[in-house]
């Protein structure tokens, strides 16, 4: 997250996040077409072409259209839910190591899915949104709760957030060996976060709820900087800002946990999209928020399709992918914003 | 130092003595029953306790008491032993990183062991060296990581940037181990079941292997007992009355990296054994590590027995790993120490 300095930035700035912007957008729309070409099986560029404008045979429609396509657009559609939801609770905990899976959002998500999925497993594939979204509402109102008076204390917030997914991810260990049987693998390549089989079924369940709440956001976004300044200092600007901070936080949650209930746990980019963006645009969040969408979207797409590229027909599921650059990248993290004066200890 | 401790107890004579003869007693209870429960229950219902006196008698001729010497009697042992060492291991990281919360799995030692069997597995270059030292040397790997992450090396531990650290060194540490199985298809069902702690499949090889490493553990911490109570005053103070912090760190290090290493080889990453375990020996025993170190010890073997005996005797079809069993006492233990904590201990 953008310290106070960044949050007010100049003219130079505000020029250049157009341009910040455009160039993520024509970055993202190059991952998507490497999404939709590479894999098992390589579809050339006019090949692509031809498909997507419907003059080639059936057998690309299928690979492309039918499997391809949705897939790489859940990817990024989830990468960017998880991007803006990471930005969101960075601020509004004002804790730059935050993020959905640190607070344990992530895991209760997951948790809620398998119970979902092992209770009722004939209504799984309509309810698991909905059960993603209660699952990821209840453990982050858990740690809300637990935690007390979270925005003064990020450390004490952190470790209860971890704590409680610590505990959801129990269940979870609980759940996979007592309920399932030989078919021990399709939760589990879910748990670690992949668009393995996710197909146009998938992206309409999830699609509104995310872009409703994306619209949202963004809406709210220049909010989010009275926010940063803290419960007190925007009292005394003479601003109300409980009902606004609930609800930008529900958002945050419900983006993250439906973003978990579709594509698993893909880690870490609700934590790093949110610090990229502000390397690139500084830290006002009307800027911020798009910015963190987008390079979350190319995280999460990019790593949906260095996964199918790397070593084919193997595909690597996404989570790790991320988690390998993730992890890392908070351990960068934790080595200089720690150092760094007010930084939350 | 000794009168320092001494004057700790602030129980009166009489108390101090009940309580010395009574916790070695209930403790010792504790493990046997749980050694009990835990071989006399398990797939073959004919089998009991009574087929262990055909291991002292030498026989060995039945079925019965075939089963006894080579599936039950290395399993229960093999949880015992991974307790103590565990615990230890725990208890050991606990003091000298002076952070309540710290365990092998909280600090990456697990998931950096589990790398380096993995390694071993799929690295044609690794494929002689033996499993335990993989995980050994990743597990130290790890944990050194950890502790240059949270300051440790320049003197001073965050507490919070110890715990992150060890979940980022931990989170790298497992993707890479799932991405080793994603790469190695034949390995993944085995991986699988090992990552969550199963000891079903342990025979006596591999539980001798744990009781040699708890063994010659609890020897090295009954040498660092006093580095460690030092450990408890302050570094200022463990300076002064002569110990380098600095070298208990690494001392202890070593010593819970190898303890878990061996741990891990043999039954997979256990979480939260080693953070439990020693809170209840120190809520039973005091501060004092050379009392704590054989309380741990037995502490952990007496979970770990039952846990395994919970874990055979669980309703239905398939069992439940010990680990798993272990993390779900041990995930809401940790919520509950984070909860009570004072906010001003984040040292």
């Amino acid at each position: 997250m953008a310290d106070a300095s960044t949050l007010q930035s100049g003219p130079g700035r505000r020029l250049r996040t157009p341009a910040v912007l455009v160039a993520l957008t024509c970055c993202l729309l190059v991952v998507l077409a490497l999404g939709l070409g590479l894999g098992a099986v390589r579809v050339p560029a006019a090949t692509l072409l031809n498909t997507l404008l419907g003059l080639d045979g059936p057998r690309q429609d299928f690979i492309v259209l039918g499997s391809r396509l949705p897939r790489t657009l859940l990817g990024a559609l989830t990468g960017a839910a998880l991007g803006l939801s990471g930005a969101i609770i960075q601020s509004l905990l004002r804790n730059p190591l935050a993020s959905p899976k640190i607070v344990g959002i992530n895991s209760g998500a997951a948790f809620a899915v398998l119970l979902c999925a092992f209770l009722l497993p004939d209504a799984a594939a309509r309810l698991t949104p909905f059960a993603a979204a209660v699952g990821g509402v209840v453990a982050g109102s858990v740690v809300w709760l637990m935690a007390g008076r979270l925005a003064l204390d990020a450390a004490r917030l952190t470790l209860v957030g971890i704590a409680v997914g610590f505990v959801m991810e129990a269940g979870v260990e609980f759940l996979l060996v007592t309920q399932t049987g030989p078919e021990f693998s399709a939760p589990l390549v879910w748990l670690t976060g992949s668009l393995w089989g996710r197909g146009w079924t998938h992206l309409w369940s999830v699609a509104p709820a995310l872009g409703g709440l994306m619209a949202l956001a963004l809406l709210m976004s220049f909010r989010l900087d009275l926010q940063y300044l803290g419960p007190q200092r925007a009292a005394a600007l003479g601003v109300r800002l409980g009902l606004e901070r609930g609800m930008l936080l529900v958002i945050g949650v419900l983006l993250a946990a439906l973003s978990v209930g579709v594509v698993g746990v893909v880690g870490f980019i609700g934590l790093m999209a949110p610090h990229i963006a502000a390397r690139l645009v500084g830290g006002r969040h009307r800027a911020l928020l798009p910015t963190a969408a987008l390079v979350g979207a190319i995280l999460c797409a990019g790593a949906d399709v260095a996964g199918r590229a790397l070593m084919p027909p193997i595909e690597i599921s996404a989570g790790i992918l991320t988690a390998l650059l993730g992890a890392p990248f908070f351990i960068w993290l934790l080595l200089t914003e720690g150092r760094r004066p007010g930084a939350p200890r | 130092m000794r009168q320092v401790l001494a004057q700790d107890r602030p129980l009166g004579e009489g108390a101090a003595v009940l309580r010395r003869a009574a916790l070695p007693c209930l403790a010792l209870l504790v493990v046997l029953g749980g050694c009990a429960l835990s071989l006399a229950t398990g797939g073959r219902s004919d089998v009991g306790l009574a087929d262990l006196s055909g291991l002292f008698a030498g026989s060995g001729a039945t079925l019965a008491e075939q089963t006894m010497r080579d599936i039950r009697l290395p399993r229960t042992l093999c949880a015992v032993f991974l307790g103590v060492n565990l615990g230890l291991a725990g208890l050991i990281l606990q003091a000298v990183t002076r952070n309540a919360l710290a365990a092998p799995g909280l600090l990456g030692i697990n998931q950096g062991a589990a790398l380096g069997i993995v390694l071993g597995l799929i690295v044609p270059a690794l494929a002689g060296v033996p499993q335990s030292l993989l995980a050994v040397v990743f597990g130290l790997l790890a944990v050194a990581a950890t502790f240059a992450i949270s300051g440790a090396f320049s003197g001073r531990i965050e507490s919070l940037r110890l715990i992150l650290g060890g979940i980022a060194v931990g989170a790298l540490g497992f993707a890479a181990v799932r991405l080793g199985y994603t790469l190695e298809d034949d390995l993944a069902r085995q991986v699988v079941r090992w990552t969550v702690g199963d000891i079903g499949g342990v025979r006596m090889p591999e539980a001798l292997r744990l009781g040699a490493t708890a063994l010659l553990g609890i020897l090295a911490a009954f040498g660092l007992a006093q580095r460690l109570n030092l450990m408890a005053l302050g570094q200022a103070a463990s300076h002064g009355l002569g110990a380098d912090p600095m070298r208990t760190l690494m001392l202890g290090a070593g010593v819970a990296s190898v303890m878990t290493g061996v741990c891990v080889s043999v039954a997979g990453p256990i979480a939260f054994a080693g953070l439990v375990v020693p809170h209840l020996a120190k809520a039973l025993a005091g501060a004092d590590h050379r009392r704590l170190v054989l309380v741990t010890a037995t502490l952990g073997a007496g979970l770990m027995a039952w846990a395994d005996a919970g874990s055979k005797l669980w309703p239905g079809f398939s069992e439940i790993p010990v680990g798993v069993i272990v993390s779900i006492i041990g995930a809401p233990w940790f919520l509950a120490i984070v909860l009570t904590r004072r906010a001003s201990s984040h040292g």
